[in-house]
This record gives structure tokens, C-alpha cells and sequence, in this order.
């Protein structure tokens, strides 16, 4: 059984633990045991540490990396921007020796220490790469027969595709669509298929009504061009920011326009394998009973 | 009509030392085409932060909020076709404009030194009861001890000891 251990991140545990309780379901049932990071942080997020201080920034991906290392265990993430965060941040300090020894002597007095002995894994390349398609095909118990689905790439893991990159090439990703094939939806393409959700940064903290024109976009092509029922992603930003742009987008009329539930991937693996919607799915702007009442 | 006695000449090596050659730049906006915050009514152009950084505008630079509407997405560090590193370069100016006025830092660090994450894993004890999960996630918030540990830690940083009436534990 692959052994990785599991990074929360802030979002996820803390907002939508529902994803946490899926995935932590699901991969035991795909043959991947996870394990915990005791004591890990913030990734840290591109707009702290990193827009302040480089080696502080530096010093605190070391910091979950090194707890993983002890472990001798990848991490796994499923939040595009931890991913990256911490991809970035290992890849800079293997590179450049100075900072890691700047970094070495901070964590030491933690009692720390980095190497760059573990890897940095997005859910979706794991669930791709190492569990497959078939295999997750023959762990479900009931598929999405008849439901059409849209997906969301996360920017995270597609750029920059030399540090980052998993899925290629990085202008046609294509292993998203595939897994949810797998359960048994079409997926459909529509023009902004790889346009960015727009939640990451500070988009929305400083210019909120710009980045709603900007994700509504997304949202009108959707409709006019698909027939989705739900749309799917892997990325806890991604979920919460086109969940809650559709709220606020249906606050401007009163004919509730924008309501495709969305889910991350390993929810609607829970549901395909039998959990509880309650446990696994149940915290949302934009309802999802057209969905979770299938199962 | 800019003067261009006084810049600082040397800017590009102070910011962006440590990323691309943003000499390498010549200005065709490709940054610009694929970036989202390039969509705000105060659109984030980053070439046009390169051409600043490459003048030496430093007063200009420092009023300028754009770097800090980035999305992070990095399609322009993708699609940059000379190597630049629009991203980092992102990242840098955001730096140096911290260092030059500490009201630039964002307080969300303050709330990692403070609690280790950005949003309140620790006090979500409701919410994930009714998932079925652990109350307080295996994170910092479940061992004090170790947030002592990563406070200490982040004090020995430049920005905390330049900066430590931002930070309470």
C-alpha cells in the first residue's frame, strides 16, 4: 500500500472539512494509506510569508516538508495552493544552497531539519498516476450514469508545468476529465474550460467586483455551452470560490441564474462508493440535492 | 513625460536578483494577455511593472498596489516566452515594497505566527464533529508545544525582528 502523508492546509480543515472526511474514505478504499503531519502550518500562501520575506516563506515550507521527511512519507495535497506553495518552495531550496542553509539554520533550532527527501503530490496525480482510472472504476458501487459533468483544472498544478507539472502537456490537461469519466459522467468541454476559478491571490480581496465579472464569465459559458449538472474540481479554492460566486452572482437577481452544485473530485468518489452525503458532501452555498439524492 | 535623472539604475538587481534576467523583457505582454487581475478596472500589468523595475522608478514603484491583486495562478510565468519570471517577479516586488513600507506587510502573516494557519482550523470543533471527523484537526493547533517551537523560529526571520510590535503570540 503507497503511504503518503496528508496536508490540510488552512482551508480545508477549517471551512470544508466534509472534503477532509472524503478523502480521508476514499483513499484507504484505493489502496493509498494516509497518514498525518503532526504540527504542520500553513503552506505558507503566496500573499503571507512569501510576499514578505522569501527565507521566512522558505522556512515554513521546510517546516511542513521536513515533518513529512521524518516520516519518510510524500505529502499529498489537494489544495492547488499548498501544492504549489510547497513544490516551489523544495525546488528553490535544492537549488540554491545558501538559502537552504539559511533555512537549515532556523529550523535547527526547532529542532528541524530539511533534506528534500519528500515529495510534493496533487490529489489529482496520485489518484491518476498511482491508483488509475480502472481501478477507481472497479471501487465504485454506483456510478454518475446519465449526469453531465463540467471540471476545473487548478491553475496551481498546471503552472508553472516545469516545477509543477503533472498532467501533460500543461495546455491540454486531461487527467481530471478522465477520473470523473471513470465514475461513470461525460464530461463535457466548453471554451473557458482552463480559465482560472479566480479565487487564489488577491483578486477578490481587492477588486471583489471585477473578479466576480471575471468568474462569471467562466459560469456563462458554462451555460450556454454545456449541459452540465454539476461541475468538479481539486482544489479546496477552486470549490469554495465558484460555489460562493454563484451566491453572490444570484444576489443581483432574483431567478437564483447560477445554481451548479459544485463538488472536489474525492466527494463525489465518497458518494460513488456508498458514504454518507451528510458526512462527505454536506456543506455548500449552492445546493447539491440534485446530485446527492441519486445516491 | 518621465525624468529619468534620479532612478535608481541598479533596482532590477536589488528586486529581482534571485529570479529570471527581466533584461530578457521586451514588453510583448504576453504576462498581460493570459492574466486575470490584467481584467480589473486597476488592472495588474506586469509588464509594465518590469519596464518600472528596469527604469528605476522607485517612488512610482512603491505606490503601486497592482502587484497585490495577482491571482498566484502563474499562466504568465508559464507563457513568459524569454525566461522573466513574471510570477517571482510579482513575489519580488511585493518584497522589497515590504521592506520599504511595513504597511505593505499583509496581516495574514501575523495570523500564521500567531496560530500557525491562516483561518481558524482550532476553533472549527462544531463543524467537524458533524462530519465525523476529529474536533481539532493534527495540525499546529493540537500541539501548543510546537507552535512555541515555529514562533521562535519565525522571530529569528528578518521580517519579524524588523517588524515585532505586528506579532503576538
Amino acid at each position: 500500500m503507497k503511504k503518503y502523508g496528508l496536508f490540510l492546509g488552512c482551508n480545508m480543515p477549517a471551512i470544508r472539512p466534509d472534503v477532509e472526511r472524503a478523502i480521508r474514505l476514499t483513499m484507504p478504499k484505493l489502496g493509498v494509506e494516509l497518514v498525518d503531519l503532526p504540527g504542520s502550518v500553513c503552506c505558507p500562501a503566496f500573499g503571507t510569508f512569501p510576499s514578505a520575506d522569501e527565507i521566512a516563506g522558505l522556512s515554513i515550507n521546510a517546516w511542513n516538508l521536513a515533518i513529512a521527511e521524518e516520516l519518510e512519507v510524500d505529502l499529498i495535497s489537494e489544495c492547488g495552493s499548498c501544492y504549489s506553495s510547497l513544490r516551489l518552495g523544495r525546488d528553490r531550496l535544492l537549488r540554491d544552497e545558501k538559502k537552504m542553509e539559511q533555512v537549515n539554520e532556523l529550523l535547527m533550532a526547532a529542532g528541524k531539519s530539511f533534506k528534500g527527501t519528500a515529495a510534493v503530490r496533487h490529489m489529482i496525480d496520485v489518484l491518476y498516476n498511482e491508483v488509475g482510472p480502472d481501478k477507481i472504476n472497479d471501487s465504485i458501487t454506483k456510478g454518475l450514469n446519465g449526469i453531465r459533468a463540467v471540471v476545473q483544472y487548478p491553475c496551481h498544478t498546471l503552472f508553472p508545468s516545469e516545477t509543477v507539472g503533472f498532467d501533460a502537456p500543461s495546455g491540454r490537461p486531461h487527467m481530471l476529465r478522465e477520473l470523473v469519466e471513470a465514475l461513470g459522467a461525460e464530461v463535457e468541454g466548453y471554451s473557458r474550460e482552463l480559465q482560472c476559478c479566480g479565487g487564489a491571490g488577491g483578486f477578490t480581496r481587492r477588486a471583489l467586483s471585477d473578479a466576480t465579472k471575471f468568474t462569471k464569465k467562466k459560469f456563462d459559458a458554462i451555460k450556454k455551452e454545456t449541459s452540465a449538472n454539476l461541475i468538479i474540481v481539486s482544489c479546496i479554492t477552486c470549490l469554495m470560490h465558484l460555489d460562493e460566486m454563484q451566491k453572490e452572482l444570484n444576489r443581483e437577481s432574483e431567478d437564483n441564474n447560477y445554481s451548479i452544485p459544485v463538488f472536489d473530485y474525492n466527494q463525489v468518489l465518497a458518494l460513488c462508493m456508498g458514504f454518507e452525503p451528510k458526512e462527505v458532501a454536506s456543506i455548500s452555498f449552492i445546493p447539491r440535492n440534485t446530485i446527492t439524492e441519486m445516491f | 513625460m518621465i525624468d529619468l535623472t534620479n532612478t535608481n539604475k541598479d533596482l532590477w538587481k536589488e528586486i529581482t536578483e534571485e529570479s529570471g534576467d527581466i533584461r530578457n523583457c521586451f514588453n510583448c505582454a504576453t504576462c498581460v494577455a493570459g492574466c486575470p487581475a490584467a481584467e480589473a478596472e486597476s488592472p495588474l500589468l506586469i509588464r509594465n511593472l518590469v519596464r518600472m523595475v528596469l527604469l528605476g522608478l522607485e517612488d512610482e514603484l512603491l505606490e503601486e498596489e497592482s502587484p497585490w491583486v495577482c491571482v498566484t495562478c502563474s499562466a504568465c510565468e508559464e507563457m513568459c516566452p524569454m525566461g522573466v519570471h513574471p510570477f517571482e517577479v510579482c513575489l519580488a516586488i511585493r518584497r522589497w515594497q515590504c521592506t520599504k513600507d511595513e504597511t505593505y506587510v499583509p496581516p495574514a502573516v501575523t495570523e500564521i505566527f500567531a496560530e500557525g494557519h491562516t483561518q481558524p482550523v482550532g476553533k472549527a470543533r462544531e463543524l467537524r464533529k458533524s462530519v465525523s471527523l476529529e474536533e481539532v484537526p493534527p495540525t499546529i493547533v493540537k500541539f501548543p508545544e510546537l507552535l512555541k517551537k515555529f514562533q521562535d523560529m519565525l522571530r529569528n526571520t528578518e521580517l519579524v525582528r524588523e517588524n515585532d510590535y505586528m506579532f503576538e503570540e
